[in-house]
């Protein structure tokens, strides 16, 4: 099935979405090409095992749509029938333009596919993960935005060789552009993750959090409810609108465990939740639940590691 | 100036939810989706500067209206709505044309959405209805400041960027990124001389149809059955046991 991939740039190479989904298109052995959409100058995005176009677009144009009617025309011009992105800003916005160009729904939260008898067999998460779905998609063009770790990355050797395209910028000037700082263990590779909920009380508090963070090495995340409360920025935000997360071990201070919250860190190998309501669904998930105040739990931890 | 505001009603998230034949079961009594409330929010804003009307579109299946009214006790003007038993599982590509559809029958200068409801979680309604409208798409707006021009902060991967909102366009408002107003008893009792008007399926152009069809839903079985302890002064003890099994420390 010919097959194109939307990938996505960060840090200067494809991004962990991208090649995740490029290891299962060779897994399942498509005929595919990658398009990534970045705004750096030459990223290593390029592989001596597929064909890479990159688009640079404008850090300082809103060009998504340009961006789309590119795409658009490759997918014409290359009779491709599937297609392929990651689950992000970029790639929701550009997969809905192209789906109503294609004239061909797409299916979001995709967490597998499969091909059968010349159809996309598409399983995804609905419900913040408490219920998988299946659809067949019937129509001429099939267009999956994919939920991060869903997949492994591929490992492979990435260069800067691969045409670069670009597109003309919109009437949309961008400005006041703001770059969150990154410091410590990130979210998305760290082995152990500490994630703050309501149950911290106030914004204060999570400086506990931060202690045991750096006492072992963790990343720290957040539910939806705090960073919308402004105590995190929302680059630290688990959860259906925020990232997914799968370290080793995922340690919850104070969540509830709302099923938006569920769906991004439910498939850690081990799961430490403390939260003082025993009712809290956050226990279900739990390997090791502990029944008490967050509060006076973590400085005992803090205190005698 | 023109202002559409797309909201959704939905089965009370207090509840849990309910499938048939991988269709979400909606009771007669549904409840304005929150994510929705932000962007009435925007649009009362934008009202309050420029003047014009609000206008709600919405589809889905009508019920009590509850949700529909929640809308109209904000503060927006009316609501239009399409309610067809054909439209019964419709994707997101045909609820984006419809609400197209609706936009242009209230000559939309402004059409506003949150980024994605909290039921269906697709999220790609509001750019669909930007191509259909040929319109530009300003996406994941988490605040807005109203001066001499209105300027949007856009949430992106890496933080954050800023534009000048556009005379025409569509805009997706995340959440947080603005207080939604509570209605006070006064609004509650306005809104219910608001109309509220059903608009026939057959009076639009439906320009999408059905390419997914529904194959399977499983409930997954979260539940662990983890060890849980009571914390009676010492469960920190377990815990600094269990990362050191783990090998965290």
């Amino acid at each position: 099935m010919k097959t194109l991939i939307i990938g996505e740039v960060t840090d200067s190479k494809l991004s962990s979405g991208t090649l995740e989904i490029i290891n299962k298109a060779n897994d399942l052995g498509l005929d595919f090409g990658v398009v990534t959409v970045g705004s750096e100058d030459s990223p290593a995005v390029g592989s001596s095992t597929f064909q890479q176009t990159y688009i640079k677009r404008s850090s300082e144009s809103l060009q998504f749509s340009n961006v789309a009617d590119k795409i658009s025309q490759i997918i014409q011009e290359q009779n491709i029938s599937l297609v392929l992105a990651p689950s992000t800003y970029q790639s929701r916005d550009l997969v809905s333009f192209l789906s109503v160009d294609l004239a061909s729904s797409p299916v979001s939260n995709v967490i597998n596919f499969e091909i059968q008898d010349s159809s996309v067999i598409t399983t995804n998460s609905i419900n913040g993960g408490e219920s998988i779905y299946k659809t067949k998609i019937t129509s001429s063009h099939s267009l999956l935005l994919i939920r991060p770790k869903s997949f492994d990355p591929i490992d492979i050797e990435l260069n800067n060789e691969y045409e670069t395209i670009e597109v003309e910028n919109s009437s949309l000037e961008i400005f006041d552009i703001f770059k969150e700082e990154k410091s410590g263990p990130q979210l998305e590779d760290s082995k152990i993750v500490i994630s703050a909920g309501r149950g911290m009380v106030e914004k204060d508090n999570l400086s506990l959090v931060e202690d045991l963070a750096n006492k072992l090495n963790a990343a720290i995340g957040g539910t939806r409810a705090i960073v919308d409360a402004g105590w995190m920025p929302y680059s630290q935000q688990v959860g259906q609108t925020g990232k997914t997360v799968k370290p080793d071990v995922y340690i919850a201070c104070g969540i509830s465990g709302a099923t938006q919250h569920q769906v991004g860190m439910k498939d850690s190998k081990f799961i430490i939740a403390i939260n003082k309501d025993e009712e809290a669904p956050i226990f279900q998930l739990a390997d090791l639940g502990i029944v008490g105040d967050t509060l006076s739990v973590i400085p005992k931890i803090n205190e005698n590691i | 100036m023109n202002i559409t505001v797309c909201a959704k009603q939905i089965p009370d998230p207090a509840n849990e939810i309910t499938y048939d034949k991988g269709l979400i079961s909606r009771p007669e009594e549904q409840v304005l989706d929150d994510t929705d409330r932000y962007g009435i929010e925007i649009a009362l804003q934008l009202k309050e500067k420029y003047d014009g009307e609000v206008t709600v579109i919405s589809m889905g299946p009508a019920g009590t209206q509850k949700g529909l009214q929640q809308a109209l006790q904000m503060g927006a003007d009316k609501t239009l709505y399409v309610d067809d038993d054909s439209l019964k599982g419709a994707n997101s590509l045909m609820t984006a044309s419809i609400l197209s559809e609706l936009a242009k029958t209230t000559d939309a200068d402004i059409v506003i959405f949150g980024t994605e409801s909290t039921d269906g979680y697709t999220g790609t309604v509001p750019q669909q209805v930007s191509r259909f409208l040929k319109l530009d798409c300003i996406s994941y707006i988490k605040a807005i400041e109203i001066s001499e021009n209105v300027i949007l902060t856009r949430q992106t991967l890496e933080g954050s960027e800023r534009v000048t909102m556009p005379e025409k366009c569509v805009l997706s408002v995340t959440a947080g990124g603005v207080e939604p107003r509570y209605p006070n008893f006064k609004d509650i009792m306005a809104a219910k001389q608001k109309p509220i008007e059903k608009v026939e399926l057959s009076s639009l152009n439906m320009n999408a149809s059905q390419n997914l069809e529904f194959l399977d839903i499983e409930k997954l079985e979260n539940s662990k059955n983890g060890e849980t302890i009571i914390d009676e002064g010492e469960a920190y003890q377990v815990v600094i046991e269990k990362l050191k099994e783990l090998k965290v420390i």
